[in-house]
């Protein structure tokens, strides 16, 4: 029930949101109030939560076509359990934002953040491929009218690529979905044995590719992350994204070993290409989005190889480096637009100096901008680490690629927090820009604190994500 | 015993913590005395462990302690976890001992900044760090503080941050040393999936059944990681450029923490090293080859900070030559040393420096021997020490080194032998420059214009520290003295037995040679002050020192500059044409195609949903067809 109640409660929050007139303020604010229950829901739910056991659990099962095999049916295993965490905290964050930055028709607005959120956590929770298909495409509908509707100056063309990249995905995995459920006799994750037929594999892999995004699936990238109100920019590339790994990790890995094997290679030299091509537009990206959207895609080419590294320490990796990279990008992406709000623009040659006289938005930018660029001793430092010698068993070539990774990491986002915080005030930075005030603070801080425990003790992710603790037997054995 | 190395690592924590939390609810003052007693309760700390070690039988001198399991996947476990033993035990002390007085001067010299808040929680965190770094009982743990070292040394270094050369510093120190944990990390992951597990004990046990290419690329990359982290060649060029920090936190670069963590790191990882001797000779060669290139730069140099910078480049090398030959003990005593005289000369420079509101050009100084006695006296002291002059601490350490080279023999031993000692000859120059051109001659306009009669030589916080390291440097190398004694050598040996021993007589002669050669350099460093020139007269030769064999330039026209270039060019060649615009294309398309359908939208839409479901079901029936 609680995985349910998960789910609804923000669905039911964005029908009240939408319906109900409310004043402006009191809307905010009840969006606001549901995204922190979620928070709550979901802490109810890990408390209850047997993470030495990892199998899935606080699952709810009920038929629902019967005749075709379908039925609503969803659940948490330990890994999806910590990507929803990740994912109501980055949410309850962004509405937050969104309340303090005070977006225009509010209900709307936030009816379609809940919407989303409902939707995120139905993702990770579905145990029915039909049932996560339409939750997969339930994120999409508010996305586009979040960009399209709230976005910047180019946010038609944001959208449009959006739209056509992601229809494409869409349509090879409802065909991929159709055909899994029609040979296998059920849509049921649970129930439904393996596959060997590589053009449904493809499918999945394409649309999960796109939603990542993967090089070079990520044509939508660039403009939406940077036409995309921030705290929706701050979803799609904190959690949104995520939802891919957990399709490669409950589904493409699980239902078609075979596949997955052959075409391993392929993907790891797409991750790893990714990883390089990423890292190194960021580092010469002219504007503050570009750099964390560059570098967002070169996190999920890295992630994306600990997942095709097929073992305990890649695939537990992936898992912590996701939750990581989910917490830290967000926090990223929240301090970029309390930047652009007080200085008008993000372009890094406009900008400097801020560091001075500001000492909230010096110590939060430093900390969050290390944890990005994973010094060691950081959670996501842990996750790389695991990642880099996870994948070795797949060939040196791809952790010395990892290894390149991290030198460029170091470049790229030193070269921002620079163009932040350092030398002389850029001409957009004015002598009475704030700084960062309490309540952009309390967004903030949060998901920085949940990132030091982390990096205190990231084995609390990495060592109870998969049933038995063993990741790779787990997987190979399809979670049953 | 534990428990003080315990509180030995987090007290320092708790101080840098502290200060954060607190922000401006305490006074600055208030800041640097948390910061400076939180160092001292990890000297105490450190003593407890020390002594409680000491007093134990030989045999039961390593202790491994676990806080909890920091980081698992599947079988593969990593704890927090410490290992005191000799060798941990002497690092801690000196660590926490030296950085401690580094702190506390730190008060005097940083009085009046508009941020020392700030500062001394960075302190604190480098102080940390280090000591996580020399406690770690295993690699992963010890990468953890070894990247920690380098992120307080980015701050350090780029503590005024208003100044674009400190910031450009620190972001190329921090570079620098990615590129070492990188190759470190690289080292890890390789004996993770050769001997399952990355504590000290477990790793070198299995040493010797590994392959000996892998002995080879784990050694390394772990070299890799000990040349960035220690400025060695090639991966030197971050040092020079850290002098933008505040001289305190040069003195603690330098003295206590993060240079000489690539010596530890040899000698912590003997057992592998001498698995592969050719890699460990390499360190050897690598180490001979800085310690002449730094002194022959540093006969060159202009700045205060930058003549000692260097120096401890060259230093720094000499204790990886020991290292590289298996004199371990001898590594880590003129560690020791080093760090008394080194933080000596830097916190003495400092005072020099604050005297003279912040100059650092030698050509402005001159004559201060009149005007501040008790500075010229401690930087003497520091300068004899570094010089090698006996019975001073530098002396029985550098020695040391040199006679192993000696011991060690063969055509590798002789040739570090030789190299050592023009090390020795070029020390002595550069040294005595600094000093003739500081102290000694008539006073600049600039020194007599801001030396100040009746100001002091400083506060009573920056004195007395200084104080304590004249006396260190003094008589703190007194702990070996060859034929009598050798408690240091032998306590670092429990850990790490030394592979070179040499006799009383190679000491003795290798020592006569080298004060011989010291003092040849003094007298040449003299003469040439005397008569008003440099010690370098080829103007070629200088040209070259002074653009340190240009490594700056070499490096930027062979990554950075590549590097940026790949990057615009994967812009303006793949992102922008192939991937945006293509997408661009079909958007405007659609928009134009939409505008002109907009009046039968209802319809569109149906035809869309009925292409889709077409086209879905033409998807279906080839994937399950086609097998």
């Amino acid at each position: 029930m609680l995985t349910t109640a998960l789910i609804l409660l923000p669905i039911a929050g964005a029908l009240v949101v939408a319906i109900l007139p409310l004043p402006r303020e009191t809307t905010a604010g009840l969006a606001f109030l549901v995204a922190l229950m979620e928070v709550g829901l979901w802490i109810a739910a890990a408390a209850r939560f047997d993470f030495d056991d990892g199998s899935l659990q606080l699952g709810t099962s009920r038929e629902w076509v019967e005749s075709l095999g379908i039925s609503y049916s969803v659940g948490f295993y330990g890994f999806s359990l910590w990507l929803t965490g990740a994912a109501v905290i980055v949410s309850a964050a962004a509405i937050g934002y969104a309340v303090w930055i005070g977006r225009d028709r509010p209900r709307a607005y936030h009816a379609l953040m809940l919407l989303l959120t409902g939707a995120i956590v139905a993702t990770f929770a579905s145990q029915d491929l039909l049932l996560f298909y339409i939750s997969f495409e339930a994120m999409l509908i508010p996305l586009y009218v979040l960009v399209g509707v709230w976005g910047g100056a180019r946010r038609q063309a944001a959208t449009l690529t959006f739209v056509v990249y992601t229809m494409a995905g869409s349509l090879l995995m409802l065909a991929s979905v159709v055909a899994f459920g029609v040979t296998q006799g059920t849509f049921s994750l649970v129930d439904s044995g393996t596959s060997d037929n590589v053009w449904i594999f493809l499918g999945f892999a394409i649309a999960f590719a796109i939603k990542a995004p993967l090089f070079p699936f990520h044509g939508w990238l660039p403009l939406a992350y940077r036409e995309a109100p921030v705290e929706v920019a701050a979803v799609l590339s904190a959690v949104v994204s995520k939802t891919a790994i957990y399709g490669f990790l409950r589904i493409g890995l699980p239902k078609f070993p075979e596949p997955a094997d052959d075409l391993s290679g392929v993907i790891l030299v797409l991750a790893g290409a990714g990883l390089v091509y990423g890292s190194l537009l960021a580092f010469r990206a002219p504007d503050l989005r570009g750099v964390v959207a560059y570098s967002s895609m070169a996190q999920m080419g890295l992630i994306t190889l600990g997942v095709f590294a097929f073992d305990d320490l890649g695939l537990d990796g992936a898992v912590l480096q996701s939750v990581a990279h989910g917490l830290v990008s967000a926090s990223m992406f929240l301090l970029v637009g309390m930047v652009e709000h007080r200085c008008g623009t993000g372009e890094l040659a406009s900008l400097g100096g801020m560091a001075r006289g500001r000492p909230a938005l010096a110590t939060v930018v430093m900390v969050a901008g290390m944890i990005a660029l994973a010094v060691p001793g950081s959670a996501t430092f842990a996750g790389e680490f695991l990642i880099m010698a996870g994948v070795y068993d797949q060939g040196w070539g791809y952790s010395i690629v990892v290894a390149l990774g991290v030198v460029l990491a170091a470049m790229y986002t030193l070269r921002v927090i620079s163009a932040i915080l350092h030398v002389k005030p850029g001409p957009a930075v004015r002598e009475g820009a704030l700084d960062l005030r309490p309540a952009e603070l309390a967004l903030v801080l949060p998901m920085i604190l949940a990132l030091l425990v982390l990096s205190a003790w990231p084995a609390l992710v990495s060592q109870s994500s998969f049933p038995g603790n063993d990741a790779a037997q787990a997987i190979s054995d399809g979670f049953r | 015993m534990v428990a003080g190395a315990w509180i030995c690592l987090l007290a320092p924590l708790a101080g840098a913590l502290g200060i954060t939390l607190a922000g401006q609810r305490i006074s600055r003052r208030t800041a640097g005395w948390i910061s400076t007693l939180s160092t001292f309760v990890a000297f105490g700390g450190a003593l407890v462990a020390f002594f409680g070690l000491w007093a134990a039988d030989p045999s039961d001198r390593e202790h491994v302690s676990t806080a909890y399991t920091w980081l698992a996947a599947g079988d593969f476990e990593v704890g927090l976890q410490i290992q005191l033993d000799t060798l941990s035990s002497t690092m801690m002390l000196v660590v926490s001992g030296v950085g401690g007085l580094i702190v506390w001067y730190s008060m005097g010299y940083m009085a009046g900044d508009d941020e020392e808040r700030r500062y001394f929680a960075y302190m604190s965190l480098f102080v940390f760090s280090m000591l996580l770094l020399v406690e770690a009982g295993n690699f992963l743990l010890l990468l953890v503080g070894w990247g920690l070292v380098g992120l307080a040394s980015y701050l350090l270094i780029g503590f005024w941050h208003h100044r674009p050369e400190a910031v450009a510093a620190a972001k190329k120190a921090f570079v620098m040393n990615a590129i070492g944990d990188a190759t470190f990390a690289l080292a890890c992951v390789l004996l993770i999936w050769e001997t399952g597990t990355l504590e000290f004990a477990g790793v070198f046990e299995d040493v010797g059944s590994l392959s000996s290419t892998t002995v080879n690329l784990v050694a390394l990359g772990l070299l890799g990681g000990a040349i960035a982290k220690s400025a060695q060649i090639p991966l030197q060029t971050w040092l020079p450029d850290a002098m933008e920090g505040p001289t305190p936190v040069s003195a603690l670069i330098h003295a206590a923490t993060m240079v000489t963590a690539g010596v530890y790191l040899l000698v912590r990882a003997h057992p592998i090293f001498e698995a592969t001797p050719d890699v460990q000779h390499l360190a050897a060669i690598l180490g001979a080859a800085t310690l002449l290139v730094a002194g022959a730069i540093a006969l060159v140099q202009w700045d205060i900070k930058r003549v000692i910078a260097y120096s401890t480049m060259s230093q720094i090398g000499y204790m990886f030559l020991a290292a590289g030959i298996g004199a371990y003990g001898y590594a880590i005593f003129h560690l020791m040393t080093h760090a008394f005289f080194k933080a000596l000369l830097f916190m003495s420079a400092g005072l020099v420096i604050h005297h003279l509101d912040g100059e650092q050009d030698i050509r402005r100084m001159g004559g201060l021997k009149e005007v501040m006695p008790r500075t010229h006296v401690a930087f003497l002291v520091g300068i004899l020490a570094l010089v090698g002059i006996p019975p001073f601490a530098g002396f029985w350490s550098k020695d040391g080194i040199i006679a192993s080279a000696l011991a060690a023999g063969g055509a590798l031993g002789y040739t570090l032998y030789v190299a050592a000692l023009i090390g020795a000859l070029f020390t002595g120059a550069y040294a005595f420059r600094l000093y003739y051109t500081v102290f000694r001659g008539s006073q600049s306009e600039y020194a007599a214009e801001h030396a100040h009669e009746g100001h002091g030589e400083g506060p009573r916080s920056m004195l007395v520290p200084v104080w304590i390291l004249t006396v260190l440097s003094t008589i703190g190398g007194l702990v070996v003295i060859p034929g009598v004694w050798h408690p240091l050598t032998e306590w670092i040996g429990e850990t790490a037995e030394a592979l070179v021993d040499p006799t009383v007589a190679e000491d003795y002669e290798t020592s006569t040679l080298a004060v011989v050669l010291g003092l040849v350099g003094l007298f040449l460093a003299r003469r040439a002050f005397q008569a008003g020139r440099q010690l370098v007269t080829n103007p070629a030769i200088w040209r070259v020192l002074e653009h340190k064999l240009y490594f700056d330039e070499l490096y930027d026209a062979l990554f950075f500059r590549p590097a940026v270039a790949l990057s615009v060019a994967l812009r303006r060649n793949v992102e922008e044409p192939v991937i945006e615009r293509s997408l661009d294309e079909i958007g405007s398309g659609t928009i134009q195609v939409g505008g002109e359908v907009a009046r039968v939208q209802s319809g569109l839409l149906r035809t869309y949903a009925v292409a889709i479901a077409f086209a879905v079901c033409v998807l279906v029936v080839v994937f399950v067809a086609v097998r």
